[in-house]
């Protein structure tokens, strides 16, 4: 239950919230958290001078004539240190405002009777509960209106004016509002409030910065923070649905663009003249140019990724560069970057090293294809970019392969190597049953892979050339007849394939590749 | 005039050569009025005195007591005055009206006013009917209505008193009340053209010992004399700070022109405006000069630093001379000068008469608080 306190003084900022001041002229307001502790109707100067301070000074009749008077009221409200002064919105005029200004006494414009004002205002100030009860249904009035975050903190931002900053915050990043909100300041104390997603799960939190010398200040922020809500919640599904509708939009519009660019009747390389529909440029796709896609898919296949992980991605990979695609595509997403310059890799380069971060964290790999031009440059770009990421696997969580890098050994990474051990188990049971059987298959990879050469096999492997001689011979009489050409290519696939489905196992010792491409590859023949 | 250049003191004649200073330090107590009609006066007076001679300047104590006197002053607005310049012979008509009135032949000439061109007036009639002008009047400055003077506070009645136009005609009042002639004379203004030469306060040197107040002509003298001379503003300043007790409330930039600014009333013909000038170096206050015929106020920051019956005028930094009213522009550098009027206008009457509250202003006047 929170604290409350009913005879708390009401502040400036909060009076011209609500009627009647909320449709005052401000001409120029000193200190929003002044309180004001009573309303002093002024028909002449002798009551000014009797005002306590801490007043709200209404001007009518002879005070509020204007000109000098105005001028003389300003000065006997400073001397009299009153909250604010209050007179007919035609008498304040740009003289009267520069004098508020320079004498820092707040002025407001006011319509209508000044007695029927002050009589208002001094309900207010006499019960000021019930008036910031007012404000605060006023206040979520203008909160349920509100459709998007932006919106909602918009509202929050001007209802509680530039002293007290808002901002909503998920993990460290500031979403929407103030960043002034979050920022290390002496005397200010901060208000959090926590807004759950669906499930109870914690989506961000909305922090303001209150002054700290405002007694109760905190306490209504903190009132409004909570009023607002039900409405963030609300504005972010919005964002959820209408992002899930335009993820549904891109690829139904990528299914379309492929179909184009692989038409019937001519093979899909040669169909560089293709024609880009209009509805690219609606969707801010562009493909003219010369494209190099990227392919985003996680470390470990498990089938179609959550919708969650989709928004949680293009989240990531959007950001800033909103416009560039993201389309959802089997276990993985495709994305592209144009341009008229074949050389020009720096954005996409930038946007995918600072990709990295949140693909480590999301348990992604990232492929990239080569620059090639139209519709279908980039349907080739796009199985390029799908085959080094497939490569980018052996790495870990967080590799990315470019194209370029890697070529024809990327076409190890389609192999079953799984299958093909098992294949291993039955073809090659001697060898299979021997126990130093990986130290026999890393050497005839070894051999295989050095065309033939015993001495560069020794040197690869870090043994003498006799050992390697010695474990050649040994393998040939578990049955690894390499020197056959009609067995050689299938022995050094399985070999491969045994050597890789080693190291894939957890423990095997052998450290994760990182960036560059293999520095082996069998070599044919 | 028998003293040489830079003589400050009495002054015992006013001859041709004076016109001018006469006018400047004209100026300076009634800076209200425009220069629309100077050359035309100051030609005119200055041929009165080279035919006729310098007019002798007299004290009132200098002369016999039971001496008649009258007034004379100029009724109405300056620039009716320049719409229809005088005949010349006005002001010495409405004296010998007077006289055939009462009876009487006056031995003495005195200023109801001695500023604006009230201050002239009285010296072109005194050139023409030979007499001797006294050297006090009975305002020491200008006010809006012909009863507010001293001679009013002391008794003397103006009336019987006669208006006479530029076309010849005239008016003549008689009346129980001061006041009563003041709104009887107001009527009749306008008909006669806009302006008129007045002739009131008919009374002898004796009584005027006093009832007036005494060295307000050559004061206006050693004024202008100042103020022809040109200096560098600060020096000025200083100048007549010596003679006339002036002081400068601030210096700054006009930046602000207000019509109609307060409720009027119709006593006194003049709109209420006011004036907003922006304090130039550190202190950066904001003045704000209220106005009517003549500068009525000023306030700084809205605290009031000066008012009427204090003389107020502002001072065209630039050029080095008195700003009158209808000349000010916006972006204009002005010094607010205060002088402090005849000390008979802080009285407790001379203040219900004449000051702050007979603007509409209720506030206590900087000099009684």
């Amino acid at each position: 239950m929170r604290q409350r306190h009913p005879t708390l003084p009401i502040t400036l900022a909060e009076l011209i919230r609500i009627e009647p001041l909320a449709r005052a002229r401000v001409a120029h307001l000193a200190d929003p958290a002044r309180r004001v502790e009573q309303v002093v109707l002024a028909e002449n100067f002798d009551r000014l001078r009797r005002s306590t301070p801490h007043s709200l000074i209404v001007l009518h009749a002879e005070a509020a004539t204007g000109g000098w008077s105005l001028a003389t009221a300003l000065n006997l409200a400073w001397e009299r240190n009153a909250s604010a002064v209050l007179v007919s919105r035609q008498v304040a005029g740009p003289s009267s405002q520069a004098l508020a200004q320079r004498l820092n006494i707040s002025l407001l414009g006011i319509d209508g009777d000044p007695v029927d004002v002050a009589l208002q205002l001094a309900g207010q100030i006499s019960a000021p509960d019930a008036a910031r009860a007012l404000r605060q249904a006023q206040c979520a009035e203008r909160l349920a209106e509100q459709t998007g975050v932006r919106g909602v903190l918009g509202v929050l931002n001007s209802e509680l004016g530039a002293s007290v900053p808002v901002a909503l915050v998920a993990g460290d990043v500031v979403v929407a509002g103030r960043a002034s909100a979050t920022a290390e300041r002496p005397e200010v104390e901060r208000v959090c409030v926590e807004v759950h997603g669906p499930g109870e799960r914690p989506w961000a939190r909305l922090v303001a910065a209150v002054p700290a010398q405002t007694p109760g200040a905190a306490q209504q922020v903190r009132a409004l923070l909570l009023l607002a809500r039900p409405s963030l919640l609300a504005a972010w599904a919005q964002t959820l649905l209408d992002s899930g509708t335009h993820a549904a939009h891109e690829q139904a519009a990528f299914g379309l663009l492929r179909q184009l660019a692989v038409a019937p009747g001519r093979p899909a390389a040669e169909a560089a003249d293709v024609e880009a529909p209009a509805w690219n440029s609606e969707l801010g796709w562009q493909v003219e140019g010369i494209n190099r896609a990227v392919w985003l898919a996680p470390w470990r296949s498990a089938g179609e990724p959550p919708p969650e992980l989709t928004h949680l991605v293009r989240a990531a990979w959007q950001r800033g560069h909103p416009n560039w695609p993201l389309i959802a595509e089997g276990d993985g997403w495709i994305s592209w970057q144009s341009s008229a310059d074949t050389e020009d890799a720096g954005p996409l380069r930038r946007a995918v090293t600072a990709f990295r971060g949140a693909a480590a964290v999301h348990g992604l790999v990232v492929g990239v294809g080569r620059p090639h031009p139209g519709v279908s440059g980039l349907m080739r770009s796009i199985a390029e970019a799908r085959l080094v990421a497939h490569v980018a696997r052996d790495g870990g969580p967080g590799t990315v392969r470019w194209f370029d890098q890697v070529g024809a050994p990327a076409a190890l990474a389609w192999l079953p190597v799984t299958e093909l051990a098992e294949v291993a188990e039955l073809c090659l049971d001697d060898l299979m049953n021997a126990r130093d059987r990986d130290a026999l298959v890393d050497t005839v990879l070894a051999v295989l892979d050095c065309g033939g050469s015993l001495s560069q096999a020794s040197q690869r492997l870090g043994v003498h050339r006799n050992t390697v001689l010695a474990r050649v011979a040994r393998s040939r009489q578990l049955g690894l007849a390499f020197d056959d050409p009609a067995q050689r290519l299938a022995l050094h696939v399985l070999c491969y394939a045994l050597a890789a489905v080693r190291s894939a196992r957890p423990g095997a010792g052998k450290p994760a590749q990182e960036q560059e491409p293999p520095a082996s590859g069998p070599t044919p023949g | 005039m028998t003293a040489g250049p830079g003589y400050i003191g009495m002054v015992s004649s006013i001859g041709a050569e004076d016109v001018l200073t006469l006018y400047e330090g004209a100026k300076f107590y009634s800076p209200a009025v425009g220069d629309a009609n100077k050359a035309s006066l100051t030609s005119w007076l200055t041929g009165l005195l080279d035919r006729n001679g310098p007019v002798t300047l007299r004290r009132a104590d200098a002369l016999p007591p039971h001496t008649p006197c009258v007034s004379l002053c100029v009724l109405g607005s300056g620039a009716a005055l320049a719409d229809l310049p005088p005949a010349g012979d006005e002001f010495a008509l409405a004296v010998q009206r007077i006289e055939r009135l009462q009876q009487v032949t006056f031995g003495a000439i005195y200023p109801l006013a001695a500023a604006t061109v009230s201050a002239l007036a009285p010296v072109a009639a005194a050139s023409q009917l030979g007499l001797p002008l006294l050297d006090a009047d009975g305002m020491g400055r200008t006010f809006a209505l012909i009863h507010h003077t001293a001679m009013h506070l002391a008794g003397v009645s103006p009336t019987p008193l006669v208006a006479y136009g530029a076309t010849g005609e005239s008016v003549l009042i008689d009346a129980q009340s001061a006041p009563r002639g003041t709104r009887l004379l107001g009527a009749n203004v306008d008909p006669l053209g806009g302006w008129a030469a007045l002739a009131a306060y008919s009374t002898t040197a004796g009584v005027l010992r006093r009832a007036a107040l005494p060295g307000t002509v050559s004061r206006l003298v050693n004024v202008g004399r100042l103020l022809l001379e040109r200096t560098d503003p600060d020096l000025l300043v200083a100048r007549l700070a010596a003679i006339t007790g002036c002081r400068r409330v601030g210096r700054g930039r006009i930046v602000e022109f207000e019509q109609l600014s307060r409720p009027t009333d119709k006593t006194i013909p003049a709109h209420p405006s006011s004036l907003v000038i922006e304090e130039s170096g550190e202190r950066g206050r904001q003045f704000r000069i209220e106005l009517r015929s003549e500068i009525v106020a000023v306030f700084a920051d809205g605290l009031l630093v000066a008012g009427v019956p204090d003389v107020l005028c502002l001072l065209d930094v630039s050029r080095g001379e008195i700003a009158t009213l209808d000349s000010l522009e916006v972006g204009d550098l002005v010094d607010v000068l205060v002088t402090p009027a005849d000390g008979l206008w802080y009285s407790a009457e001379g203040l219900a008469m004449v000051g702050l509250a007979s603007h509409g202003i209720n506030l206590d006047h900087p000099r009684r608080r």
